[in-house]
């Protein structure tokens, strides 16, 4: 028997205090729990971790799922603790990391470098679920940054559950860190980890 | 009035500085913005500090700090008092001495009794007084959150202005006041504080940073900042990064409430901190010595948080010693400037 906890629309520490009730007062083998933001995910994620289940989400739509099992019905995997957590999505065969090094799509006359770039990145969506992660570093981080054309573009990808990460140094370097429209801050470790987990990596 | 007196936590949705706008959205408003430029702004927005400078005369500047923020506790005189406290804190961390204050306000009439307001006010002026300040004016409107603050205009030295940056190889980091009054403020909103622990943190909430400022002025302070919405990491990054030096943060120095390190445990971590790791976050290297819940404290956003102060390494003990005999007992050193990494924090 499934439990499912619908705590969309709860003001933070509602959600929390609504999966902890629910625990208190019936335990249950395993738990869903709906919620619609970042932190309410993380905390409740916390709170089951910290009463012994595992832990797994994913989004649905618009909305996250967090699902936890207690006992030894499912074997899940731990989580890396460096690794970000990773929000499945659809049915995926392969897991492609596309790394975006430049505002430029190659060499010769970078005005054409520019146009290409761009309609390079309208185009990702074609990968379909296969995509995994954006990542941007050195001068592409602009393209998460405001100003940037590709904003938009970006902010539909991230809206299917595609992961947008832009190297935290690069936007530093470039005082973007806190123009940043889409996407989250990541780091040296975390783009070496993701190439590490995924089954290719495509570099331009 | 009720027989049950209004819990003003439960009236609003984000509590204390952990209702602060994300880091990076307010930024879009203010980027690009034609500020007028003037000469005698010695502190503006440009170079965000904890309060705006502005130069009279050689030997005079006023310092203008404001703030204000939805109740964090229940009880409306301990409210008034720690937003108070909280907008006093600015003028105390860029070493300037507060002089008038104004009231802002926005109260729901409708729904609160308002008694309620008046013993907000009392609580302000009550921390006002506290600092030799005087309240010269105001402004209130009708709203459907209750949010109260002060903005406050203090002098200051315009050769003695105490910044975010100037941070010395060397070093020592002091911080004033524990950490966690972000993960605990929401456990009294979930109603799961004991008196004990509300009076506690309420306690630590409602002390002006006037004692601690006092104190450092006799000793070489090359920057200091106060701890307030963006969390111990946050504020310590303003300080770091584009400096020359890096910082090593020793986690297990780091005053912390051990009733939040739990309720971190369960998840009950404002939204501020999440914003605050995700902003900040690619600065910060942690030890793997240093477990989760710490992290998240590290995190967590302030309200009326204590004073970060960077001293130079042959004071700093003295100026610990100084700050407990001045009764500030949980003031420790929680870590040092050092060479290498640049503009990175590490925590060990």
């Amino acid at each position: 028997m499934l439990n499912t906890l619908d705590c969309r629309g709860m003001e933070c520490p509602g959600p929390v205090l609504h999966v902890r009730k629910t625990l208190l007062d019936v335990s249950p083998a395993s738990i869903t729990v709906l919620v619609d933001n970042e932190a309410a995910r993380q905390n409740v994620i916390r709170l089951l971790e910290y009463q012994k289940y595992q832990v797994t989400s994913d989004k649905l739509g618009d909305d996250i799922r967090v699902t936890g099992t207690k006992g030894d019905g499912v074997n899940i995997p731990e989580e890396s603790s460096f690794a970000l957590p990773i929000i499945e999505r659809g049915v995926r065969a392969k897991k492609i990391v596309v790394l975006i090094t430049s505002v430029h799509m190659g060499h010769g006359d970078d005005g054409l470098g520019d146009m290409l770039m761009f309609n390079f990145i309208k185009t990702l969506k074609e990968l379909g679920p296969d995509l995994w992660r954006v990542i941007f570093v050195n001068s592409g981080v602009s393209f998460t940054a405001e100003d940037s054309e590709a904003v938009p573009v970006l902010l539909e990808l991230a809206e299917t559950g595609i992961q947008i990460m832009a190297c935290g140094a690069c936007l530093a370097f470039f005082h973007l860190l806190d123009k940043m429209q889409v996407g989250e801050v990541t780091n040296m470790l975390d783009i070496v980890i993701s190439m590490k987990e995924a089954d290719s990596v495509v570099t331009v | 009035m009720t027989d049950e007196p209004v819990r003003l936590t439960t009236t609003v949705k984000g509590a204390g500085c952990a209702a602060k706008l994300a880091p990076g959205v307010l930024d879009k408003a203010l980027c690009g913005l034609d500020l007028p430029v003037d000469p005698n702004v010695l502190v503006g927005l440009e170079r965000a500090d904890d309060a705006g400078v502005y130069r009279v005369s050689a030997d005079l500047a006023l310092v203008q700090t404001v703030d204000f923020f939805p109740p964090m506790v229940d009880d409306p005189f301990s409210f008034g008092q720690i937003a108070a406290a909280n907008a006093l804190s600015d003028i105390y961390a860029m070493g300037g001495v507060p002089k008038t204050a104004m009231n802002i306000v926005a109260f729901p009439s409708k729904t609160l009794d308002i008694s309620i307001l008046r013993a907000i006010i009392e609580g302000g002026l009550d921390k006002m007084r506290e600092a030799g300040v005087v309240l010269v004016g105001g402004h209130t409107i009708e709203d459907s959150e209750l949010k109260y603050g002060l903005s406050v205009t203090g002098y200051i030295s315009p050769d003695r202005i105490m910044t975010k940056k100037n941070l010395q190889v060397g070093d020592c980091l002091i911080l004033t006041k524990p950490l966690g009054t972000g993960i605990i403020t929401t456990a009294i909103k979930a109603g799961l504080a004991d008196q004990a622990v509300i009076d506690m943190v309420t306690m630590a909430m409602t002390t002006l940073n006037r004692v601690a400022a006092l104190t450092m002025d006799s000793f070489q302070v090359h920057a200091c900042t106060d701890i307030t919405g963006f969390g111990f990491l946050g504020h310590l990054a303003e300080m770091v990064v584009d400096s020359e030096y890096g910082v090593r943060i020793n986690a297990s120095n780091v005053p912390i409430y051990s009733e939040a390190l739990e309720w971190a445990a369960m998840g009950l971590i404002p939204a501020g901190a999440y914003n605050n790791k995700s902003f900040r976050g690619s600065f910060v290297d942690f030890s793997t010595d240093v477990n989760q819940n710490v992290q998240d404290l590290l995190y967590d956003p302030q309200t009326s948080g204590g004073l970060l102060i960077a001293v130079a390494a042959r004071d700093a003990e003295n100026l610990v010693d100084a700050l407990k005999m001045n009764g500030i007992d949980c003031a420790a050193i929680v870590g040092e400037v050092v060479r290498e990494p640049v503009s990175r924090i590490v925590v060990v």
